[in-house]
């Protein structure tokens, strides 16, 4: 077996907060390969962005990782010096963040802004660089881009400004880009056409993909593989067409459910009740418990860890008899769906 | 090409000022005064220092414009020769603390540490430090010139803009662009200079307006108390010191180099304001 792009192994993340400490991130494993596209799925405060934020080394001053390792083809993070690490992680990942306009400097021209990498850290000539820009600027769709070399962020559209995103992103030819939520600030249209960059590049340039979002529809278009995400931990794993059409976990089956569906009318969109968990409180039992349709008491004295069922993983004592007990009971009548 | 895009203008470019009359008005008096410093020789053939002792305190006429003073020196001559020491003085008093300040506020705000905290102790010191006693020991150590105005406008000056950029930085910093731009592996310079350094200047930009208001104001106090640029070198601060005497009978004497300093000020305030509007939109 070949070593993996980017492994995490057992993350903890943990925030200074005023109320107290937040386990933001309790214990998270991943693995990916060349090329893969892997989608990371939960609510606000699941801890999506702060997996990404921590593998990057951009976690805020009152965040740290408590444990857990972080490997780059085999080479953990820890062992390296902060510059060496810095260099590692800009050579091997891009990353695109969801606000298009905040990622993109305001006082230079975007062609400067793409041929920089090139030009300062892969050490390009002056000319080069240009053209490289000029290039990935082709490639990630925008016309007239010989013109365009020269115009400020402002000058641009909302999804123009995210295919720049993108093509800084790709400037130092990484193997994996990191997406925080790139289309969540555009519209259907333009996320659509966003989302249609991503697959295409995936194919062209090999690149691997890490998407985290809350929209399900976003992952199904564009990853192999699902890690939905609840209270700083993966409750269910698997290929996307499996935790699609036979999720395992009761989360991902609620999620799913709650996304509003075109082939069937309902009158009242399905919806998970309550609020995600306070995790500066220690979690007794199923963090997801008081929320789920299917708890029973065992969920609530202790806690479960991802199990193989079927072909993905799931962290559920009622996993194995949950895809049973599915067609037994009507979700809508069960308890959370009202 | 079918289209035409707008090709995009540089930083000074930006600062665009439709519609901003008190900002242009202010930059002519400022630009007026500049003029008439610079171009002091060829509008007065007096020396402003040489004295004619047979016509003291004249009063305005066809030959002396603004009348004559206690040592029938030309007024209006002194006042032109005394706008290139006071506006000298009062752009290097700037200058000076706003590299300074600048400078140390985008390292002290980037790398934080133990650095910072001793930087900002500092700050608080010299804030807390009564500015004209440290700057009257300077002219007692340095001598008295325009050596030690600077000096002593710079000590204490810089605590502003390091203040008011390594607040900017710290907002900054966490910006996504500063992020991406860390996380491509740019050197640490190159990001403190093409990305953050712009995108932060503009607030002390804003604040040298009306600093070297204040650090003019300063020459001229510390002139008037007789520390300044040493007599009889034509400056405002000095002619209104050596003028009060005869505030009763020939009142222009020491109050048109005041007037300067106001119209001074005024100039600069309204360029001060005018890029608030445009900056702070």
């Amino acid at each position: 077996m070949s070593t993996p792009l980017l492994s995490v192994r057992d993350l903890h993340v943990e925030i200074q907060t005023s109320r107290g400490l937040l386990k933001a991130i309790r214990g998270i494993s991943l693995d990916i390969d060349a090329g893969q596209s892997i989608g990371i799925v939960g609510e606000s405060g699941s801890g999506k962005s702060i997996t990404l934020k921590a593998i990057l080394g951009l976690l805020p001053k009152n965040a740290r990782i408590t444990s857990g390792e972080i490997l780059i083809e085999g080479v953990s993070l820890n062992s390296l010096s902060a510059n060496k690490r810095a260099a590692l992680l800009a050579e091997k990942i891009g990353i695109v963040f969801q606000d298009a306009i905040a990622a993109l400097n305001p006082v230079m021209t975007v062609g400067r802004q793409i041929a920089e990498v090139p030009y300062r850290r892969l050490g390009w000539s002056k000319e080069k660089s240009h053209q490289r820009a000029i290039e990935l600027m082709q490639l990630v769709g925008i016309p007239n881009a010989e013109e365009r070399f020269h115009v400020y962020p402002h000058q641009l559209s909302g999804g123009l400004r995210q295919r720049v995103a993108i093509a800084i992103a790709l400037s130092g030819n990484p193997q994996l880009i990191f997406c925080d939520e790139p289309t969540t600030a555009l519209d259907v249209t333009i996320q659509a056409q966003v989302l249609r960059l991503l697959m295409d590049l995936r194919q062209k340039e090999k690149t691997g993909v890490v998407f985290v979002t809350h929209d399900l529809a976003v992952v199904n278009e564009i990853c192999d593989e699902i890690n939905v995400m609840y209270a700083g931990r993966f409750v269910e794993r698997g290929g996307v067409q499996d935790c699609f059409q036979h999720p395992v976990h009761p989360y991902t089956y609620s999620l799913l459910k709650a996304a509003p569906d075109m082939e069937h009318q309902v009158e009242r969109l399905f919806s998970i009740l309550g609020e995600a968990p306070d995790l500066t409180k220690p979690v007794s039992g199923c963090p997801f418990a008081p929320r789920c349709f299917a708890a029973t008491d065992i969920c609530l004295t202790s806690e479960p860890t991802l199990q193989l069922v079927g072909s993905s993983t799931s962290a559920c004592h009622h996993s194995g008899s949950f895809m049973q007990s599915l067609s037994a009971l009507d979700v809508n009548e069960g308890g959370a769906g009202r | 090409m079918s289209t035409t895009l707008i090709r995009g203008k540089s930083l000074t470019g930006r600062l665009k000022f439709k519609g901003n009359g008190s900002f242009y008005l202010g930059i002519g008096i400022i630009s007026l005064l500049v003029i008439i410093a610079a171009a002091a020789p060829l509008i007065s053939h007096y020396d402003p220092t040489g004295q004619d002792l047979l016509n003291t305190l004249v009063p305005p006429s066809r030959h002396h414009w603004l009348g004559t003073d206690q040592l029938g020196r030309d007024v209006f001559t002194r006042i032109i020769y005394g706008a290139r020491i006071d506006l000298t003085i009062g752009f290097a008093a700037v200058l000076l603390p706003f590299i300074l300040g600048t400078t140390l506020g985008l390292v002290s705000g980037w790398f934080g540490g133990w650095f910072d905290s001793l930087l900002m102790r500092i700050v608080d010191t010299t804030i807390a430090f009564p500015f004209y006693v440290l700057a009257i020991a300077l002219v007692f150590i340095v001598g008295p010139g325009p050596k030690a105005i600077i000096l002593a406008i710079t000590l204490v000056g810089w605590v502003a803009y390091c203040r008011i950029i390594r607040a900017a930085v710290l907002v900054a910093k966490e910006l996504d662009y500063v992020h991406a731009a860390k996380l491509s592996g740019l050197p640490t310079a190159r990001i403190l200079r093409k990305h953050l350094l712009p995108n932060v200047i503009s607030q002390a930009i804003i604040f040298s307006m009306s600093d070297i208001v204040l650090s003019i104001l300063a020459i001229v106090s510390l002139g008037y108390l007789g520390l300044g640029v040493p007599i009889p070198t034509a400056e405002w601060g000095s002619m209104i010191q050596e003028g009060q005497a005869y505030i009763l009978q020939q009142w222009w004497i020491p109050t048109i180099p005041g007037v300067m300093v106001v119209i001074t000020g005024f100039g600069l305030s309204l360029i001060g304001d005018g890029l608030v509007r445009r900056l702070n939109k």
